[in-house]
């Protein structure tokens, strides 16, 4: 409803998707990205706890997001102190399950980027 | 005999051949297997002036014998199975099954004596669309990847911003 409301507030009727995508689209709540430089295991396992249907899991050295489960409610970027940022993707449709899952490696093994979270 | 190669060309072949008769005009049911009802409400909003889909030849029908495609909301409640079956045998061959939002791909309900859970685990599934809800232009992608006129673009997709992210 939220897109649909946007969509009306540019003034033109139809939009041009395939052929081009509308610039406001990338504002929108949407699946999460990572600064893996930054990603420290101590995050990663509190991404896991603030994700509330699972689709962040920590495992040895990487992370693991599973798009198809993301209702991109924002909790892990709430929860990511500048680590977690909205990825603005929302074309996710994959002809293979397995594709919408993404691991993203963790690199950093200092305690605390950013002064983590709250 | 025939080798499991040739068996993936043939297929890849009569898949090719079975989206070229789809052309542009495609009939679309949707099957609601338990969801909240807000991936409908995108659905529908894909009918709006905005969103527009019959520019792309895409249309909805309410009979799932005049369908060629079904898009699949929902966790699949085992209450809903004979319906379900029903639709999905009752929708002529070749078909195309998308399974539309989290909880159709299996990301809200755990398997239970009450849901399947996702949707590939009852009926086999072609594209997948995520999303809670997957907003109109996702499920527009949804559909133009369904037929093959677009490529899906997921797989190639990194979530890691200091490894060319998104």
């Amino acid at each position: 409803m939220l897109w649909f409301l946007r969509g009306l507030r540019r003034g033109i009727v139809t939009t041009r998707y395939p052929d081009a995508i509308d610039d406001w689209t990338s504002t929108l709540p949407s699946a999460p990205a990572f600064r893996s430089a930054v990603l420290t295991d101590l995050l990663a396992a509190r991404l896991q706890a603030a994700c509330p249907t699972g689709a962040l899991r920590h495992d040895a050295g990487v992370l693991v997001v599973d798009l198809g489960s993301c209702t991109g409610c924002g909790r892990c970027i709430a929860a990511g102190g500048g680590v977690v940022e909205s990825s603005g993707e929302f074309l996710l449709s994959a002809r293979r399950r397995d594709d919408l899952i993404k691991r993203i490696p963790i690199n950093a093994t200092a305690a605390e980027p950013f002064g983590g979270g709250h | 005999m025939i080798g499991e190669q040739q068996l993936d060309v043939t297929a890849a072949e009569l898949r090719e051949r079975a989206l070229s008769l789809f052309g542009r005009s495609l009939h679309i049911r949707t099957v609601d297997t338990g969801s909240c009802a807000v991936c409908e409400s995108e659905i529908r909003l894909l009918q709006a002036p905005h969103y527009d889909l019959h520019r792309l030849g895409f249309f909805f029908t309410p009979a799932p014998r005049h369908a060629d495609l079904l898009l699949i909301t929902g966790p699949c409640v085992r209450a809903f199975d004979n319906a379900l079956f029903e639709v999905v045998n009752a929708t002529p061959d070749p078909k195309a099954v998308i399974a539309v939002g989290a909880c159709a791909l299996g990301g809200i309900y755990p398997e239970d004596e009450f849901v399947h859970g996702a949707l590939d685990r009852v009926v086999g599934v072609d594209v997948y669309i995520p999303g809670c809800p997957p907003s109109p232009l996702a499920l527009l992608q949804g559909l133009l990847v369904a037929v093959g006129r677009l490529e899906e673009r997921v797989s190639e997709l990194s979530l890691d911003l200091d490894r060319g992210g998104p």
